[in-house]
């Protein structure tokens, strides 16, 4: 297999991006983190920027004005690099789908300036914490 | 925190009675006063005395600025100010009603008071109401691309 | 002629580059399993810190358009050369005391600021201003340990009768006397601030400037980096096993006790690392320029005293 593709899925690091969320699904992210869950046992690691991450944990249902810097953040991403859709909202829109400000979920975003991006979705309003573990690890075993 | 805007010569200490009386001295420049509850008192007038009902609500009164709304009635807009007179818990509401729906332009109220800036703005983005001696009434919530002169939160938008 | 490939072969595979880097990343794992264990948590496995840097060398390189690229590619490398060079020495010295000069204690003080200018040069030249603030603090912070660290070297020439050489400072162990013990505690704080862990992460602190000094590096050279961290793991608290605790042995019960040693240092930076917040910049250069120069300036007065009057145990 993929030397760099298994190093990834065994040292996942993470960076997280709102793209226009209520906030809920951030925190839940941000209670990931914590040594409760202990996620470091996965190799699993926040960073503070997205040029030394790995995964992308975007929340939030894309905004047309988040739209872009999302896009802008996943081309800061050094490649080879996954994007986990958190949440209902940016799995696919969710209530919001006919707010005027509204420009498609996360992947539509993601696809139009990388159509092989790698996408994973993990729904739920929010998800918990371990929903989110379990998407995570079940992504990277399918890389 | 009531030290911090309130000095000993502008407003006094009162509690409900003495707030409800004094709140009849404005009497004049409403159209009329609503009590929901005990501690809901919503004070109405039209555009042109919202600045002066503002002005002795924050400053005779004392009372703290909340929040402000923005409303698209049937045949006219509403500008709500909303207030709380922390000594007895009690919430004021001033109703302003536009009445011109084509050009809707209100009084600004930040020569007074500076924290209704970022609101009067955010009213502005999305509901198309003018606030006029505005500093500085830019986008705020909407995107930057988003095509100037259209207010989403208008009921009359496809 | 032979002496060629002996020496590449002692800095880049044993003791020097390999080997450094090998124990460098099990004591980054150790850290982070400790740390893991007193917050009542499994922790990472033990291949964690390899395939973090495998997984490094494997993604792309991205360079910002408007950083210095010379600055930008070197200031990794040349901190990495610091380090190796440190390592290998100390590890010459140990090995084999009696060769002629392979360095001395000034060496390896001069050696020792090599990577933390390299950080700094690193992170100026990265055009962020995350980075620059970082660059800031770093510069700040290398100003006030500095001082206090040769002082508390200057504390063991003393106590040794003004030897320079690191075979012959290691014989003696001055921890077993006050001023020691006084200089050894400013030293083990001064280490904690160069290896730039908790309370003294500043620079590189994750939450306030969202990981600050190597913000801009990604790929091989974020890997380069990390592997300087865990190099500085290795060579730093040997260092001050060998000056102060009375070096590490080769062979037999020396070797284990010097193992001992070294886990006992490792352990120190640990405890400390995971029971304390994160200072100010300022808080740090008053602790370091204050707190820390008054008790130096303490131990020297009293190992001149003990040196003098023939009081070993002061």
């Amino acid at each position: 297999m993929n030397w760099k593709i298994w190093s990834l899925k065994k040292s996942p690091w993470v960076f997280h991006v709102n793209a226009g969320a209520c906030n809920n699904c951030d925190i839940e992210i941000v209670d990931l983190l914590t040594p409760k869950f202990d996620v470091e046992r996965f190799g699993i690691k926040l960073v503070g920027s997205p040029r030394q991450a790995d995964a992308l944990l975007v929340t939030g249902v894309g905004t047309r004005q988040a739209a872009k810097r999302l896009q802008e953040v996943y081309r800061q991403t050094p490649k080879p690099c996954v994007v986990f859709a958190i949440g209902a909202c940016a799995c696919g829109t969710g209530i919001f789908s006919n707010g005027y400000h509204v420009v498609g979920p996360v992947d539509r975003i993601i696809k139009e300036i990388d159509p092989n991006a790698i996408i994973a979705y993990v729904p739920g309003c929010p998800p918990k914490p371990e929903a989110m573990i379990s998407g995570v690890v079940k992504a990277l075993s399918a890389l | 925190m009531r030290d911090a805007y309130c000095d000993d010569n502008r407003c006094e200490i009162m509690n409900q009675e003495e707030l409800n009386n004094k709140l009849l001295e404005i009497k004049d420049k409403l159209t009329g006063i609503e009590r929901k509850s005990d501690k809901r008192i919503y004070l109405l007038c039209e555009v042109e005395n919202s600045y002066a009902v503002n002005k002795f609500l924050f400053e005779d009164v004392g009372c703290r600025f909340v929040i402000a709304t923005g409303i698209d009635s049937d045949n006219c807009f509403e500008v709500l100010y909303h207030y709380s007179y922390d000594e007895t818990g009690c919430v004021i509401t001033i109703k302003a009603f536009i009445r011109d729906r084509q050009k809707p332009a209100i009084q600004s109220l930040t020569p007074f008071l500076p924290a209704a800036e970022w609101i009067e703005r955010e009213i502005h983005d999305v509901l198309g109401i003018d606030f006029k001696n505005h500093p500085n009434l830019r986008r705020l919530i909407l995107a930057d691309d988003w095509p100037a002169g259209v207010y989403p939160l208008r009921k009359d938008l496809s | 002629m032979s002496e060629i490939p002996q020496s590449l072969f002692w800095i880049l595979i044993f003791p020097g580059f390999l080997f450094t880097v090998v124990l460098g990343l099990v004591a980054s794992w150790i850290v982070r399993k400790t740390s893991a264990l007193v917050q009542w948590r499994v922790g990472p496995p033990l291949y964690q810190p390899f395939v973090d840097v495998m997984k490094l060398m494997g993604k792309e390189i991205l360079i910002p358009q408007d950083a210095q690229r010379t600055v930008f590619l070197a200031a990794p490398i040349v901190g990495l050369a610091g380090v190796l060079l440190l390592s290998t020495m100390l590890w010459r010295i140990t090995i084999d005391p009696t060769r002629p000069f392979v360095g001395d204690i000034i060496v390896a003080i001069y050696l020792m600021v090599l990577p933390s200018l390299a950080l700094i040069l690193g992170s100026s030249a990265s055009a962020s201003p995350h980075a620059a603030v970082g660059a800031s603090r770093e510069m700040k912070l290398v100003m006030s340990y500095e001082l206090p660290l040769v002082l508390a070297f200057v504390v063991v020439i003393i106590k040794t009768g003004g030897q320079i050489s690191l075979a012959a400072i290691a014989g003696h162990v001055p921890v077993f006397s006050v001023s020691g013990i006084l200089a050894f505690l400013v030293a083990l704080l001064c280490v904690q601030a160069k290896l730039g862990f908790v309370p003294f992460d500043i620079a590189e602190s994750d939450t306030e400037v969202a990981s600050g000094v190597i913000i801009e590096y990604s790929g091989a050279l974020l890997a380069i980096w990390k592997i300087m961290q865990a190099m500085m793991l290795v060579a730093l608290p040997l260092f001050l096993v060998m000056v102060f605790l009375g070096g590490f042995g080769t062979a037999g019960w020396p070797l284990v006790w010097g193992i001992g040693k070294y886990v006992l240092v490792l352990v120190l930076l640990i405890l400390i690392k995971n029971t304390n917040p994160r200072l100010r910049i300022d808080q740090a250069m008053k602790f370091f320029w204050g707190y820390c120069g008054l008790t130096l300036a303490i131990a020297v007065i009293l190992a001149a005293m003990g040196n003098f009057y023939h009081i070993g145990w002061l």
